[in-house]
């Protein structure tokens, strides 16, 4: 049942008339306000009432909690290991467990809790409208397929597979199996569309529907679904890896109860649940009263450079903590970066278990135990009508705001408190840092999907050590950057510069951040070929540094067009002039004839000659502390692993040493650094005085800004004449101008310029 | 038939001789410092046994095999030399990157997602030792960008004077095309000769491992090159010592593969794992003597948990991609899975679920369990198996260590008991409970991804803390099945003595059995022929040159195929020798189809995108004599129970109250005796418990059965 507009001026009589004729006469079963919005645990049904009052044992429930992990595990190694995508085989995959209501009780050891997260809201779609559809109904032996990302999901690239589990003819719980599958038939390849200008140029959209009847898939839906994508090989494969996978979890799921019985699972299932968010809200409590904000702001929007913000305030008040998330910039109508309500919250449960709170169990009970506020039609909680391809740029952020916002709470906690449950981290680089590719592969088969660089991100240092060079997603661990060897076995791409990493390109600190590496590609015997990023961060830093430690830089994107490198090569002494990183090579120009751009490092899909080099970066972390506390030696180390150069050494670190030798001075050291620090006496200003010189009452009208500026209440967006000043309350979608109509404008005001 | 092997562990150096018709099994302490002594020490005992001396002992065997893990230790203890990698310009930070997720390869599941804590291994090449060279070969071979020459020259000279002790060559797509490789093995040969001095060893990743993967290749040669020194000075002074004592054949060292060659035909990363990986050797020996069908072999020591499959029909189980120590490197390894489970296991209470936790934590031997009173300040499953009775204070591991069942109780009710308000007892069988189902899980969760049902399994359980648990592992597997196999305590060694010498040779390849596009069955059977033939020639050649007669060579051809793009390599192993037809390769395609149904489901397969074969792996052995096992069966011979030798109390899982539980003795091994649970019988290598419901019963050469009589 959808709530409908304008239903509250109606008597209650009036209302419920009116309620069940749209119920009876609904056209068309959209995404649903009451199941998108609402992140709580459902209600305890009768069924689990009657379980959790039979099964109050722990002990026990713990036994059912072990065959279960062990089902998840072996269901999630089925998906990794039979997995066409890439994201499969690097990583980007969960299978779960929910209650019989939808909510995620748990996850797979090794799995994406984002995806996870995010499949509770269509299973709950299916309870809610397929259950007692005549034409439709859940029965043993379905399966439902959805990746719609306005019915739950992140982006429309990752598929879902649902099924549900009975006994005796009850429902009693379902279970899931999610993969980053790449292509679904967009408007442009690799299922990541930055060009979206509508949900319309998303490619396939799956609202919850059952594609699997009594364990078999209907070849006439799968066949529809592989004649709305590019790769049909790839869609075909894994959706019968994701059912095989869902099959097999629902196999042990039916042998726990066979041993255990179905109050005991179900019990299980609940109390998990519970006993998660009550953690979570004793580890609150641990927490000081108060509030800490953190705004981030995305510097692009994938076609043209803007400032769009993300806002937040964290509060901490008893056992309550809200995210306060208004203030953030409005949805972007015909940008692809745009975010649904329960992403967004999915994402801020995803930077909780990932940096702050990872010994807790994977489950909605984490997420129940928040308060969150937004504005309807913000960015972050955007309607169903905005493009949300690209959604991953504002969820990263989100990722990072629980990262950064939790160490203010929990750096004057002691060492035994629950809260801190590991060491406290400055921001992970937050781009997804990764070529996404489309065309021919070495054999043939139509392809698009992205590269496994995305889950390389330098990680933040930490209280007590740097941070690791390139170690993770920002979304997950024990996720893979892949072997080359094997990606160009099947890819027409040669890697120039596989993994790099790349002086100075790090979050400087008392600890620094893990560096990224670089990336440098050509393609090569193929003329059907192209690439796009869905990277911003080429303006404004992507990983915040954390109690005096710097940002990490900012890398836009590199390449040098009209030229074959290949036939460069071939020629005699061309090959040891070819310098090897993105800076040298972009400076020195080596090339003779070829065309060297620089630009934002968001990129549409554009199609690449054979021998035309693309370059971009994975990003480093931030840093923490302040550089004049690190440790000489760290520097020299730093040094003599290349990844800082002497200028960083002398300027930053403030360290005296012998270049040749890199034997520290450490008196000249010490003195250095205590001249610094009087100089930053020096070069201090009082904070009123700062305020007045600082602070201006709106954003620079030259600026394309998008969001609050101070107060949450109101938010601008865009610039010069076309700027609009509105309340954050009420805020309505923008559209933005055509990039190559504003370009056209401006070559047509240079022409009238010149008469 | 008359021959040695040794399996070379971290504590103990276990020692099996089979002697004629008799087998001997003996022990002593591993002496690091020098391998030998401990060596001499565990064949001297073995050799009062049967009434000889050691030099004629080894004057008549026909061989002496080695399983060890030197390797293991010393890549813990970090021992190696200092090594400097060369690489393809722009893959420089390919090895310090490990894929990424390094920083948790051989970490507990917790730790690994514990990601503000990562913390990739202090690694075996410094970032600093690491240097470029421009060439570039892509997918297919081709030569991209030639190699210069001039400038490895200089990044040769740069490491040397960078005091490398060692160098690895590992360029991208040297499996294809290795001629950069070879080149630059030429170059470094003319600039640093062997007579010269201060010459070093330099390795070439083509000739260490034969798949794709740039990564997982450059850590396997690294890897070896890391280990060269320790493996070649510790093995040789084996084989030194064994010349020196009379034995003139050549010494062969176990494979993690499987198999087994002469010294000098072994790479040092071979023989990492080996000692584990002769259990599950043993294992299959023993299945398919004895007729036992599918073995799950377990190993309970410490520390850890170790679990191998070995299934009827003689499919192998590898891991192509094993993690050793802390790192991802490629070897076609037995596949073994190992848990953080053992009875140094610590117990602690979990706050959100109010119930206890057992690992992943663990006290191992130093300080150890609580009850040890060496400073353990935690509770471990020792503790609780010590609560329970199971344990003798006085008498355990035969009396090197006395418990102190005063602390065990202490920090039980410390640490578990106020936390959820039980008595002791229920707190030592709840930690019992819960690493025996930790552990069966782990089992489960093996087994059934590989598609098999633990039901359908027999549990084979040895190390030091295996019969202990056995029950309550293989209840929570309904498994009603348990065997503590002959010669248990020297299980590994005695598996060593079982191999054949075997040596496999791979290599990545792209063949289509079935171009889904265009819908044609592969027919180039000459090129598929022709790397078959290959790899049976290096195989060959391995075994002539260790004097292997030719006609007793075998082969077995493997093939890792998939369908479309898929990550997963289910392995067929063929009797096919080669294809000539398509109707081969419709076979083949069957084969791959059946396997794969019965691992992931049937309705599971998918050949309409596509059957490929990645890898071809050729299994070149000599069959030889192996242990006699006899018939280890159940129910056979009878013999008068012992008397016991006293009674505990003891507490069983799911039974109230103490139960008054008969100790056997060491006689008790006599086959054909036969006791009803609850019982124990502690010997000098182990404790069996056998818990109400299960049925003890001695076989011949010192096996036990386990079987459920309540189901």
């Amino acid at each position: 049942m959808n709530v409908l507009p304008g239903i509250a001026t109606l008597s209650v009589g009036e209302r419920k008339i009116l309620q069940d004729f749209v119920d009876e006469h609904q056209l068309f079963y959209g995404p649903d306000p009451a199941i998108m919005r609402n992140h709580r645990l459902e209600p305890r049904t009768d069924m689990e009432d009657v379980a959790m009052n039979k099964h109050d044992d722990p002990h026990l429930l713990n036994q059912v909690r072990g065959r279960v992990i062990s089902a998840l595990s072996e269901s999630f190694r089925m998906v990794e290991q039979m997995g066409a995508a890439p994201g499969a085989k690097w990583g980007d995959l969960v299978t779960a467990i929910f209650t019989a209501s939808g909510d995620l009780s748990e996850i797979s050891p090794a799995g994406i809790v984002t995806f996870a997260g995010v499949c509770q809201y269509p299973i709950k779609f299916i309870n809610k409208y397929w259950t007692d559809d005549p034409s439709v109904g859940v029965r043993h032996g379905d399966g439902f397929i959805h990746n719609d990302s306005r019915y739950g999901g992140i982006h429309n690239t990752d598929q879902s597979m649902m099924m549900p589990v009975f006994h005796e003819g009850e429902l009693v719980c379902w279970v899931s199996s999610t993969i980053h599958e790449g292509e679904n038939g967009a408007i442009e390849p690799g299922g990541m569309p930055a060009k979206a200008e509508s949900r319309f140029d998303e490619g396939l959209k799956m609202s919850p529907f059952r594609i699997v009847e009594d364990f078999q898939v209907k070849r006439d839906i799968l066949t529809f679904l592989q004649n709305s994508v590019r790769d049909p090989k790839l869609q075909y494969e894994d959706v019968k890896v994701k059912l095989h996978a869902c099959i097999r979890l629902m196999e042990r799921v039916r042998s726990v109860i066979a041993e255990f019985g179905k109050d005991a699972l179900v019990a299980y299932l609940r109390r998990n649940l519970e006993d998660t968010e009550a953690e979570v809200r004793r580890r609150i409590t641990e927490l000081p009263d108060g509030v800490v904000r953190f705004n981030t702001w995305i510097d692009s929007t994938l076609r043209e450079p803007a400032l769009v913000k993300i806002a937040c305030a964290a509060r901490v008040k008893g056992d309550r903590m809200c995210m306060d998330f208004r203030g953030s910039s409005p949805q972007l109508s015909n940008r692809s970066i745009n975010a649904v309500i329960g992403s967004t919250k999915v994402c801020f449960l995803t930077g909780v278990l990932q940096n702050i709170w990872p010994d807790l169990p994977h489950n909605l009970g984490v997420l129940a135990a928040f308060d969150f506020e937004t504005d309807p039609n913000s960015l972050i909680d955007a309607n169903n009508e905005a493009p949300c391809a690209m959604s991953l740029l504002p969820m990263f952020r989100t990722i990072t705001v629980a990262t950064v916002s939790f160490p203010k709470f929990i750096y004057g906690l002691p060492d035994g408190a629950k809260a801190r449950a590991t060491v406290t981290i400055a921001g992970q680089y937050n781009q997804p840092a990764t070529f996404v590719y489309g065309g021919l592969t070495q054999h043939m088969d139509v392809t698009g999907n992205f590269c496994a660089d995305i889950n390389g991100n330098g990680q933040g240092a930490r209280e007590n050590r740097d941070g690791e060079h390139s170690v993770s997603p920002l979304f997950g661990f024990m996720c893979d950057t892949g072997e080359q060897e094997l990606a160009e076995e099947e890819l027409p791409m040669v890697r120039l510069i596989a993994q790099h990493l790349a002086r100075d390109r790090v979050g400087w600190g008392k600890y620094r951040g893990g560096l990224g590496f670089e990336q440098m590609v050509t393609v090569r015997g193929t003329n059907m070929w192209g690439f796009m990023t869905g990277q911003s961060g080429s303006w404004f830093c992507s990983a915040p540094g954390l109690f005096g430690g710097y940002n990490c830089p900012a890398y836009p994107i590199g390449k040098v067009k009209d030229v074959n490198v290949f036939d460069w090569f071939a020629v005699e002494g061309n090959a040891a002039r070819f310098p090897y990183g993105i800076v040298e090579l972009m400076n020195e120009q080596p090339i003779e004839g070829a065309r060297y751009l620089t630009a934002d490092a968001g990129m549409t899909f554009e199609l690449v000659e054979e021998g035309e080099i693309y370059m971009i970066c994975q990003g480093a972390g931030a840093g923490y502390g302040d550089v004049l506390e690190r440790e000489p030696e760290a520097v020299m180390k730093d040094l003599r692993e290349d990844l800082i150069s002497h200028e960083s050494a002398r300027d930053i670190y403030h360290v005296v040493y012998d270049a040749r030798t890199l034997i520290v001075d450490v008196e000249a050291t010490a003195k250095a650094r205590a001249d610094e620090r009087e100089a930053r006496k020096a070069r201090g200003r009082k904070y009123a005085d700062f305020v007045a010189d600082w602070v201006t009452e709106t954003p620079s009208l030259d600026l394309p800004y998008y969001g609050s500026w101070g107060d949450p209440s109101t938010v601008y967006t865009g610039s010069g004449a076309a700027r609009q000043v509105l309340d954050a309350g009420t805020i309505q979608p923008i559209f933005m101008a055509d990039p190559r109509d504003v370009r056209i404008a401006e070559l047509e005001a240079q022409l009238a310029a010149k008469g | 038939m008359k021959r040695v092997s040794v399996d070379i562990g971290g504590t103990f150096t276990d020692c099996f001789v089979i002697w004629g018709d008799r087998y001997v099994q003996s022990k002593a302490l591993t002496t690091k410092h020098n391998l030998a002594l401990g060596f001499n020490e565990a064949l001297d005992f073995a050799c009062r046994e049967v009434g000889t001396t050691r030099e004629t002992m080894l004057a008549e065997v026909d061989s002496v095999r080695y399983a060890t893990t030197l390797g293991t230790n010393a890549l813990i203890e970090r021992q190696g030399p200092r090594i400097g990698l060369i690489t393809t310009a722009g893959f420089k930070s390919t090895v310090p990157l490990s894929r990424g997720r390094g920083y948790g390869e051989g970490l507990s599941q917790k730790q690994q997602q514990d990601i503000p804590n990562a913390e990739r291994p202090h690694p075996l090449v410094p970032i600093e030792m690491i240097r470029i060279v421009r060439e570039r070969i892509d997918y297919k071979g081709d030569i991209v960008i030639a190699l210069d020459e001039n400038d490895l020259r200089v990044q040769i000279r740069d490491l040397v004077d960078a005091g490398a002790e060692a160098i690895v060559v590992a360029l991208t797509n040297a499996v294809v095309n290795p001629v950069h490789e070879l080149r630059i093995q030429e170059i470094f040969v003319e600039d640093y000769p062997e007579h010269m001095l201060g010459a070093l060893p330099l390795l070439l990743s083509h000739q260490v491992a034969g798949r794709k993967g740039e990564y997982v290749r450059s850590m396997s040669t690294i890897m070896d090159a890391f280990l060269h020194k320790v493996m070649y000075f510790g093995l040789s002074s084996l084989e030194r010592n064994l010349r020196g004592s009379g034995y003139d054949k050549p010494m062969l060292v176990v494979h993690n593969s499987g198999g087994m060659a002469q010294l000098n035909s072994t790479d040092a990363l071979q023989t990492v794992h080996s000692g584990p990986v002769s259990g599950i050797a043993a294992a299959e020996h023993l299945a398919k003597q004895a007729g036992l069908g599918n073995v799950v072999a377990t190993d309970m020591g410490g520390t850890s948990y170790d679990i191998g499959l070995v299934v009827d029909g003689g499919v192998k189980f590898y891991d192509f991609q094993p993690t050793i120590e802390r790192w991802l490197v490629t070897v076609p390894m037995v596949h073994l899975a190992t848990l953080g489970s053992g009875g140094g296991s610590i117990a602690q209470h979990n706050r959100m679920y109010d119930t206890v936790q057992c690992g992943p934590k663990s006290a191992g031997s130093d300080p150890g369990p609580a009850c040890y009173d060496r400073g353990g300040m935690k509770p471990t499953v020792t503790d609780a198996d010590l609560v329970l009775g199971y344990l003798d204070p006085g008498n355990y591991a035969n009396g090197y260590i006395k418990l102190n069942p005063k602390r065990a109780r202490q920090v039980l009710e410390d640490e578990i008991c106020d936390a959820l308000d039980l008595d002791l007892i229920a707190a030592a069988k709840l930690i019992k409970t819960t690493v025996d189902l930790d552990m069966a899980n782990g089992v489960a969760t093996e087994l059934r991804g590989f598609g098999y049902e633990p039901s359908e399994f027999t549990l084979l359980t040895y190390g030091g803390n295996g019969p202990l648990h056995a029950c309550g592992i293989a209840r929570g597997l309904n498994i009603g099945r348990i065997l503590a196999p002959p010669f248990a305590s020297c299980f590994s060694a005695c598996g060593a003595g079982n191999l054949s010498q075997l040596h496999i040779h791979e290599m990545s390849t792209f063949t289509v059995l079935f171009d889904s596009n265009v819908k044609q069955l592969f027919t180039d059977f000459p090129t598929f022929n022709a790397m078959v033939e290959e790899l049976e020639r290096r195989g060959r050649e391995d075994l002539l040159r260790q004097g292997m007669p030719e006609d007793k060579i075998q082969y077995r051809l493997e093939l890792d195929m998939r369908y479309g793009n898929q990550r997963v390599q289910t392995t067929v192993v063929t009797d096919l020798t080669r294809l000539s037809s398509i109707a081969d390769v419709v076979k083949l395609i069957g084969q791959f189809h059946k396997s794969y149904g019965d691992r992931f489901g049937e309705g599971s397969q998918a050949a309409e995108a596509g059957v490929r074969i990645n890898t071809i792996r050729v299994c070149s052995f000599v069959e030889v004599d192996a242990v006699d096992f006899q018939n280890i069966h159940p129910g056979g011979k009878r013999v008068e129970t012992p008397a016991p030798v006293g009674s505990r109390a003891c507490h069983f899982v799911d039974h109230d109250g103490a139960i008054e539980t008969a100790i056997y003795g060491e006689d008790a091994l006599e086959h054909g005796v036969v006791i009803d649970g609850p019982a124990i019988v502690t010997t000098s290598h182990t404790t069996y418990l056998v818990e109400p419901g299960w049925r003890y019963e001695a076989a011949a050469q010192g096996a036990v059965w386990f079987t459920r009589i309540d189901a």
